[in-house]
């Protein structure tokens, strides 16, 4: 709890870099940064694929995606856990998530992956039950495209970017953002609503057959019970 | 132990270590099995032994005991629950729901009488012995060690739970349309107090298993295999497993296990096209819902009015 505080605290102050990027990446190597992002799979359980890109350097870089999701959907704290434990895949989120609360009653949060090491990621997301509607069978959930944040063990000069350093969330390092990505859009899943036209008659027939079920079942018990 | 028993559990221990050592496999970011998922097929395999041994006590022959407890054992769900590392086998063999203590007190103060009739019955239920029955038992005492906790977990929280992702309870439909309704209270009262009637009324081992298939059927919420999430089926499926031996019924107690399945794949397979496939399957889930209801009710119905106790079988086999 107290570690999802304090990572909310710093979330507030990652702002935008300003001119001043980092001499120990060159601007020519810059422009060979790229990033995708993908989802795969289909219905409420999807997997976001990331994959950072960029050429050859001498530097060890670490890459972490900032990657803000909608109330929408949600992560599982307890699979990202034990995702970790048994794939090493380190990601972070910013607040504690109910994996049962509907669409409407969630909010948005942030999920910071770290690619210390390896340059892609499948993360696992989970869609929403969202409110019934009357007028489409679907809603869309719209997922922006993640900023991307870069940091060298070489070099700690040019900082733009205040994070943690690792997953495990114990120091705070200076990353620099990539800001001149090519045009990335971002991803969205379809997730289907129930009808709330039919409000009257699911809850007029739920209840009349569950009487009638109810009314054989005591019927029986009092024909045939030993009292 | 007989030569068919140490091959039927060899065999159903093999099969599950079998869908264990499937699921590493499948799932390429697991590098071992989790001993967790060992503890509860050893749970499974132990109330299996505890059915058999419970079977033979009340006068069932050791050929038709383990052929009851095979059904326990060769259950796909029951499987699959143990080895997706679900703790409900556990249950089995250790605890079980709060529920029982009112079947338990019934019995001690006196059971329901057909000469005082049904209303008066139910009023008997809410007796003062019944009170002072329940006051000298466990359950305050360990209220007042543990706390708010303790009643909220044992017993609150299976009152209060509303669970608006698909399950296999027949008030799933209705309670996710309304769940911003503010008079959707009123319908979880309406569930909650039929399951309460129903619960009131009805020997100690087959009141247990028809008061949890009731408990299990009428809930609000009644999920399977989900890892995170109880398997509210394992609950009754272990204790009608006991009672089997004890019905009239032949035939029709292979076509009502047919029924039960049929029921369950039918909303499965729906199920399985919302989640996995994203199909707007929710007014089928709904209408699969209320036909396992009326299924299960059926059977019921039907082990109800077919079963025999011990005591009128030994009358009969004299």
């Amino acid at each position: 709890m107290f570690r999802c505080c304090l990572l909310a605290t710093l979330l507030c102050f990652i702002h935008r870099g300003n001119s001043e990027e980092a001499d120990c990446f060159p601007s020519e190597w810059l422009k060979s940064v790229s990033m995708s992002v993908k989802i795969s799979k289909a219905g409420f359980h999807r997997d976001l694929h990331y994959r950072v890109q960029w050429s050859k350097t001498e530097q060890e870089v670490h890459a972490l995606l900032v990657q803000k999701l909608p109330s929408g959907v949600y992560m599982d704290e307890y699979q990202l856990e034990t995702l970790r434990r048994d794939t090493g895949l380190e990601v972070l989120l910013d607040s504690k998530v109910d994996v049962e609360a509907p669409e409407y009653l969630s909010s948005g949060f942030t999920a910071l992956v770290f690619l210390s090491g390896r340059r892609e990621a499948v993360v696992p997301v989970h869609g929403r039950y969202h409110r019934p509607s009357d007028s489409s069978k679907r809603v869309k959930v719209e997922l922006e495209s993640p900023r991307l944040l870069l940091r060298s063990e070489q070099c700690e000069r040019g900082v733009a970017v205040d994070a943690p350093c690792t997953a495990s969330n114990h120091s705070i390092c200076s990353w620099t953002e990539i800001l001149e990505l090519e045009d990335h859009a971002g991803v969205s899943l379809e997730l289907p609503v129930g009808d709330s036209s039919m409000i009257i008659s699911v809850c007029g027939v739920t209840v009349l057959t569950t009487i009638l079920c109810c009314v054989y079942l005591l019927r029986n018990i009092w024909k045939h019970g030993s009292f | 132990m007989d030569a068919w028993l140490c091959v039927m559990f060899s065999v159903t221990l093999l099969i599950r270590l079998a869908l264990l050592c499937f699921g590493v496999y499948q799932d390429q970011n697991l590098r071992w099995v989790h001993c967790g998922k060992l503890l509860f097929l050893g749970s499974d395999l132990l109330s299996a032994l505890l059915l058999f041994r419970l079977l033979v006590l009340h006068c069932s022959a050791r050929s038709l005991a383990s052929v009851h407890c095979s059904m326990w054992l060769f259950n796909p769900l029951t499987m699959a629950v143990s080895t997706c590392g679900n703790a409900e086998s556990l249950l089995a063999v250790l605890i079980y729901p709060v529920t029982y203590a009112l079947p338990v007190a019934l019995s001690l103060v006196g059971a329901p009488s057909r000469g005082r009739g049904l209303i008066q019955n139910l009023v008997w239920c809410f007796s003062r012995d019944l009170f002072l029955e329940q006051c000298s038992s466990a359950s305050p005492f360990t209220a007042c060690e543990y706390g708010w906790d303790f009643l909220q977990e044992s017993s609150l929280f299976h009152l209060t739970h509303r669970d608006i992702h698909h399950n296999f309870s027949p008030y799933f439909s209705m309670l996710y349309v309304t769940a911003e309704h503010h008079w959707s209270v009123v319908l979880v009262l309406v569930c909650f107090l039929l399951q309460l009637l129903l619960l009131l009324l009805s020997s100690l081992a087959f009141c247990c298993s028809i008061h949890t298939a009731v408990f299990v059927r009428f809930n609000k919420v009644c999920t399977s295999q989900m890892p995170f999430s109880r398997s509210y089926f394992l609950w009754y499926l272990c204790l009608l497993t006991l009672v089997l031996s004890r019905l009239t019924l032949s035939l029709r107690r292979g076509l009502g296990l047919l029924l039960w399945f049929v029921g369950q794949e039918l909303w499965l397979s729906h199920a399985y096209y919302l989640e996995f496939e994203g199909c707007n399957s929710f007014a089928l889930i709904w209408i699969a819902g209320l036909l396992f209801l009326l299924i299960n009710s059926l059977i019921l119905g039907q082990i109800i009015s077919h079963y025999r106790p011990a005591e009128a079988q030994l009358k009969k086999t004299d």
